[in-house]
């Protein structure tokens, strides 16, 4: 094999550049995630039967279908059939956060339900409804006992935004299999990626739990797993 | 001596940190005698019998089994723990196995014996501890203490021990369920099983211990015969100690 | 209509090699997160060192950097891989690694008890990990390791990136002919939706049949 790092040199910043789109598949998965998760675990945890249904349904599609098949179902299929014509980056961004709000709602259902039973009760007898109960009281334990489980999704979805290259997205992948075709060296630049992609996972976890410690409550026996 | 003595410990040292647990512990002990060892908490009698079988190292000192010294770097320490029986406080049955298999795994795995052998022994050392056969395919789980801590006993008893380590053996068991796993203890005592029981149970030692020692502070203070270190004992620590005991757990069970 | 007609057949020789990637990516990969899981635990200083950098690195690249550099990668090297092994052998290094962290926690969550109890009565070092420790924490292991495994069979999509014509690789082509997106991609979304559904009441009843009487396992 005959290498020329030279060569490749100028490259890594177009690589590295990449990040920006992947960030973005990453922001728009995780917070669209996040605005559908938590009402889904909120309409689990204390939902009525037909509303249990149709989000265990939900979730159960989100969960069960590969990545690749929704990006491409919703980018071909579904959005144009709606009249919409939204880019390869927008509707990655939108069908990630679809399916990341289902696994967020599993998350944090369990933080939610493993607020002892006694601070809901409590809540209640000083007159509360169970909607303030559930505002003032149980998301605020539970959020913070759903902090190490969204990280992990963080992770995941760092991850999964590689996926998006099949939908020719300009993120960290696609400019990596250009570099590398182009370049004709395969090897050297899909490392780089790997490596950049461990840096990334790394750096925004080591964030997340810095986050976790601030707002941790004393003494608060974490609840959960 | 050697050819009576079972157990001899010699000297023993241990330290956690700057926290010095054992300050010379010296003692032997022959074979059918059963000695029970006494004291208060955070003397070190734990740790002693870890000690014995070497759970637990010991920062100096030496330990003999029969003729074999145990401490002895050279000396295949998983062979010679096979003739030394140890009965934990918190059962340590194995989860996953029913209590006859608990009982044979000893067998059939570390002394390699032939399952049909193996299957006898286990039974009949249940059946010594009064566990009957409707309970041999139970798992640990589904046991009462008292029944969990019998066939800890059963395991140690199957693999035909020189002696039997006992570690405060009742103290994680709810009252009623004591007076079972006493029993059986009593029993493998008269019957000549060599024991070395640590426990709080002082009637038991009145009953059937040969000697108690009393331990205070990393050492053994005064050890003899029961009812002359329980009623008519040398030390006022020990007076006090035993005081203590005898309001708590009663005189005579 | 002649859609189905070419579209059904192909679409099941697609699953077919879908299946024929997982039968041998399922397997190993448990074998592989088991023997990494114990080695980080009990191995002795090369073995963890080792155990641990694979499982950082092949936790750490996406699951399509890793089969792209096993296909494409590797050749530069002169190491020809075809298709279908460098995706059975991506499979099995990325989710050998994810299971092998159950597998760690698992083991380290049983009581020091019960290797206190194996040791008193003489047993080695070996036997105690193999008698005593690995069957339980495997079944405690179970339920991440199924998760896992339930993973595989949603990202054995990915393998058409190095031109295994498994099912979604057929879809792709299928609707670049006939341009039928929603037909085309809802059924293979619902054949998926069959296969992990399949296998999470199988590994449910697995679960199930493994248990150990009296312990309440509970499940994530």
């Amino acid at each position: 094999m005959n290498i020329n790092i030279e060569a490749l040199l100028p490259y890594f910043p177009y690589i590295i550049e990449g990040a920006l789109w992947t960030f973005a598949l990453v922001g728009g998965g995780l917070g669209l995630g996040f605005i559908i998760g938590l009402p889904i675990a909120i309409g689990q945890v204390y939902g009525g039967r037909i509303i249990k249904t149709i989000l265990d349904v939900y979730v159960w599609f989100f969960r069960g279908v590969p990545l690749l098949v929704l990006l491409f179902l919703f980018y071909w299929g579904v959005f144009p059939a709606m009249g919409f014509k939204l880019s390869a980056l927008v509707t990655s961004m939108i069908v990630l956060g679809l399916r990341s709000g289902a696994y967020q709602s599993q998350i944090f259902r369990g933080a939610i339900q493993s607020v002892e039973e006694g601070q809901m009760l409590a809540a209640r007898s000083i007159g509360m409804t169970k909607t303030q109960a559930i505002i003032h009281i149980v998301l605020p334990q539970a959020l913070r006992i759903a902090i190490p489980g969204w990280t992990n999704e963080y992770a995941i979805l760092l991850k999964d935004s590689a996926i998006c290259f099949a939908l020719g997205v300009m993120e960290i992948l696609t400019r990596t299999r250009y570099v590398a075709i182009s370049t004709g060296i395969y090897f050297i630049p899909y490392l780089f990626a790997g490596i950049l992609f461990i840096i990334l996972t790394y750096g925004g976890t080591k964030i997340f739990n810095i986050i976790y410690e601030k707002v941790q409550i004393p003494g608060l026996v974490k609840g959960g797993m | 001596m050697s050819g009576d003595v079972v157990l001899r410990a010699e000297d023993i040292h241990k330290s956690y940190g700057k926290l010095q647990v054992l300050k010379g512990v010296t003692f032997e002990i022959r074979k059918g005698e059963t000695k029970v060892i006494a004291g208060p908490s955070g003397a070190g009698k734990s740790t002693l019998l870890r000690c014995l079988n070497l759970l637990t190292m010991p920062d100096k000192g030496r330990v003999w089994l029969e003729d074999i010294e145990l401490t002895d770097p050279k000396v295949d320490i998983n062979k010679m723990r096979q003739k030394i029986g140890f009965v934990f406080q918190e059962f340590n049955l194995f989860h996953h196995l029913t209590a006859l298999e608990n009982v044979m795994i000893g067998l059939t795995k570390v002394k390699k014996m032939p399952k049909e052998e193996a299957l006898r022994s286990a039974k009949e050392a249940l059946l010594t501890v009064h566990i009957t056969e409707d309970l041999w395919h139970k798992y640990p789980a589904q046991l009462s203490g008292g029944q969990k801590q019998r066939v800890a006993i059963a395991r140690a008893l199957a693999m035909d021990p020189v002696i039997i380590l006992y570690d405060e053996p009742t103290s994680a068991l709810d009252p009623q369920l004591v007076g079972e796993v006493l029993q059986v203890m009593k029993e493998l005592a008269r019957k000549g099983v060599t024991g070395l029981v640590v426990t709080h149970e002082i009637g038991f030692a009145l009953e059937v211990a040969d000697e108690i020692m009393f331990m205070y502070d990393g050492k053994i203070l005064e050890k003899g015969p029961p009812k002359e270190v329980v009623f008519n004992p040398k030390h006022e620590v020990t007076k006090k100690f035993f005081e203590k005991i005898g309001r708590l757990y009663g005189e005579r069970r | 209509m002649s859609f189905w007609e070419e579209f059904l057949p192909a679409l099941f020789s697609g699953v077919i090699t879908t299946l024929k990637l997982l039968a041998i990516a399922m397997p190993v990969s448990v074998a592989l997160g088991i023997l990494l899981g114990t080695a980080r635990v009990y191995g002795g200083r090369v073995a963890r060192v080792l155990a641990t950098a694979i499982v950082v690195i092949f936790r750490g690249f996406p699951l399509m950097v890793t089969l792209l550099i096993l296909f494409f990668g590797l050749a530069d090297f002169g190491i020809y891989l075809t298709p279908y092994w460098a995706a059975v052998i991506g499979f099995i290094l990325c989710s050998g690694s994810y299971q092998s962290e159950y597998v760690r926690g698992a083991i380290r969550s049983i009581d020091i008890g019960q290797s206190l109890a194996a040791r008193a009565l003489g047993m080695t070092k070996m036997q105690e990990v193999l008698y005593i420790i690995l069957p339980q924490a495997i079944r405690r292991a179970l339920p991440g390791i199924s998760n896992e495994l339930i993973y595989m069979i949603k990202y054995s999509s990915l393998a058409f990136v190095v031109g295994v014509p498994e099912m979604f690789s057929v879809a792709k082509t299928f609707n670049s002919q006939w341009f039928m997106p929603i037909e085309i991609f809802m059924t293979l979304a619902v054949i998926y939706l069959a296969m992990t559904t399949a296998a999470t009441v199988g590994f449910k009843w697995l679960e199930s049949k493994l248990r150990i009487p009296g312990i309440e396992i509970t499940t994530r």
